[in-house]
């Protein structure tokens, strides 16, 4: 066994080929457990909610995003600072509520549909956001304030230079955790009859179908990946290279 | 060209007394001179500081700086004013070197391309070349580095004052030293007044024109080093300077201000009567012998040639124990009679050139007389 590993670490072309194989065999095995056919049948429905998906993961992200910026940078505002403890205790004791729980509250405050579940993934986005924008600005050393202080810069200034700058790495992180919140939940949302690929994945319980369970959960799987994979780009291309352990040599 | 009147901080604490960092502060600091506020920590020295930028807020007294009464300004203009170097340096580890020494400049609006080249011309000043580091971030230089990017970030928008909180506290001693010392270049260059906070006398004794030294709040002394280390106004200053406080003393006076107020010396070729004769009518026991470009070359003393009538002052020589230089301190001569167990050495210029005697004797009745000078009020 230690051989056939040492065998794989040395020669790229041989794991590659497993790697090829496994595809071939995965092929081979959606073919004859009819799932491809499955997926060919309900390809109109797939990019449908594939879309919906899509579409209420990115805009509720978003919103949340900006939101959650929003009111960690307030949190942080010395005029604030007095309730911001409360605040923080807050989104810590929301945070460790379940997701299920969080979109079944929001139901019965809004109703079901498209509204709701919008409303319930901001809920479940914006907490991490708040809770590292909060923390990040507050953890940006005093000294370096008042090195900003002390050369002349207004609170504003230190602000804007100084305490997002340095607090961003830590704000982008909750920011993608944010996002894998979102991307989990949102299959969660067919439940209170918002569109998404929880359809694919609950009809396959219900109806003890594997094949619709698999091409919904691969289906998120993949979309949580890709939306990390980008907001990992993002993450490098955005956060100032002083301040990104990303980008230290 | 800063003048603090009656300057008072209460801090208060709920419950008890109000703490007084600063009590009745009245001083005058020069321009171009350099001001070191001195004391042992709570002392109020920083809070002193810290109240002419306005970082903290004073309870009553005034402040002027050339002539301004700092009320009738704004922080933010003040401090834009004045430059301020930190003992953790603080510089913003999301910009370059370049645009963390440029930001007083950008902060007031000026000319970028202008305060770009001032930067490289500052970062020439302390021996780090412009064309690695600017571009760099704060995380990829060495704590000595930083700190003199945080001071030539203070200079950056060329302000006539320069506070500095214990700026070289944090860096180790034999980088503290060269640092030092490339300040007091730079600075006798830039001729800024500079307010300094320190808790090492011998950082103070080296920096300053002055010292003032704080006891809880209140300034017992300010002066001139050489006057509080022989002059203490009380016990208090009196220990804090140390026992050793003569010693401390021979850093502050150059070999050029002791040495012998004339100059014994004889060729080769000289006659013993004649340097005899040089040697009686100077009341010395020595002569140094000098080349034909005036280098010491060796020595005579009266007892060896006692009673020798002939020859030459070359058939007596010895070699001499080592030289000084005329800018060295005294210090360092004291040092050097120690290695060479002697009592005296001569004192060379910058082409060896010999220009006079140095003794221990001279050295310590140098130290003796300013006490006396003053009368003898400290027991």
């Amino acid at each position: 066994m230690n051989y056939v590993i040492e065998l794989i670490k040395q020669s790229k072309a041989l794991s590659f080929y497993i790697l090829l194989t496994l595809v071939f065999l995965f092929g081979v095995f959606s073919e004859s457990s009819g799932l491809i056919k499955e997926f060919i049948d309900t390809f109109d429905d797939w990019i449908y909610l594939l879309r919906q998906n899509m579409f209420i993961v990115f805009t509720s992200g978003i919103t949340a995003t900006f939101l959650g910026i929003g009111s960690g940078i307030l949190m942080s505002r010395p005029w604030f600072k007095r309730y911001s403890n409360i605040f923080a205790q807050g989104f810590n004791i929301l945070s460790a509520v379940p997701t299920l729980a969080i979109l079944a509250i929001i139901m019965t405050l809004t109703g079901i549909g498209f509204k709701s579940a919008f409303i319930g993934l901001v809920t479940v986005t914006i907490l991490p956001v708040v809770r590292n924008t909060y923390q990040g600005i507050s953890e940006v050393p005093d000294h370096m304030i008042e090195a900003a202080r002390g050369q002349g810069m207004t609170d504003k200034q230190i602000l804007w230079k100084v305490q997002i700058p340095n607090a961003l790495y830590v704000i982008s992180a909750g920011v993608r955790t944010g996002f894998a919140l979102n991307v989990g939940t949102s299959p969660l949302i067919t439940l209170i009859a918002a569109d998404s690929l929880g359809e694919y994945i609950f009809t396959g319980i219900q109806l003890n179908e594997f094949n619709s369970l698999l091409i919904g959960s691969l289906s998120v799987a993949v979309m949580a990946i890709l939306t990390d994979f980008i907001l990992i780009k993002l993450q490098y291309l955005l956060v100032p290279k002083g301040v990104n352990p990303l980008r230290f040599t | 060209m800063i003048r603090l009147e009656n300057l008072t901080k209460h801090f208060e604490v709920p419950g008890k007394e109000p703490i007084i960092a600063a009590n009745n502060v009245c001083m005058e600091v020069g321009k171009g001179e350099i001001c070191i506020f001195l004391g042992p920590s709570g002392c109020g020295k920083t809070t002193a500081l810290k109240m002419i930028n306005k970082l903290i807020p004073k309870t009553s007294g005034k402040i002027y700086i050339d002539g301004k009464d700092t009320d009738d300004l704004d922080p933010i203009t003040l401090r834009r004013e004045i430059g301020y170097v930190i003992q953790q340096i603080g510089l913003f580890p999301n910009m370059t070197i370049e645009d963390n020494i440029c930001v007083v400049p950008d902060l007031l609006k000026m000319d970028k391309k202008k305060s770009r080249e001032k930067a490289r011309e500052l970062m020439d000043m302390v021996n780090l070349d412009p064309n690695i580091f600017l571009k760099r971030y704060p995380r990829e230089l060495s704590g000595g580095q930083q700190q003199r990017i945080g001071v030539i970030r203070a200079l950056a928008a060329d302000p006539p004052v320069l506070l500095m909180d214990e700026p070289f506290g944090a860096i180790d001693p034999i980088n503290r030293a060269v640092i030092q010392d490339e300040f007091l270049k730079m600075n006798a260059k830039l001729g800024k007044t500079v307010l300094f906070v320190s808790h090492d006398i011998n950082e103070a004794i080296k920096m300053g024109d002055k010292i003032a030294i704080f006891r809880d709040g209140i300034l017992e002394q300010c002066d001139t080093p050489d006057e509080i280390l022989s002059n203490p106004a009380n016990s208090f200053i009196k220990d804090f300077v140390g026992t050793d406080r003569a010693l401390k003393r021979l850093k502050l006076i150059k070999v050029s201000e002791a040495v012998m107020p004339f100059r014994v010396a004889v060729k080769a070729d000289d006659s013993l009567d004649k340097a005899a004769e040089k040697m009686r009518s100077r009341d010395v026991h020595l002569a140094v012998m000098v080349g034909p470009q005036g280098r010491a070359r060796g020595y005579i003393t009266k007892d060896e040639i006692k009673g020798e009538e002939d020859g030459m002052v070359g058939e007596y020589i010895n070699p001499i124990p080592g030289t000084i230089h005329e800018n060295d301190n005294l210090h360092d001569a004291v040092s050097q009679m120690y290695v060479h167990a002697c009592d005296w050495l001569p004192v060379v210029d910058d082409d060896g050139t010999y220009k006079g005697l140095i003794t221990q004797h001279i050295i310590a009745s140098l130290l003796g007389e300013t006490p006396r000078k003053r009368g003898d009020k400290i027991s």
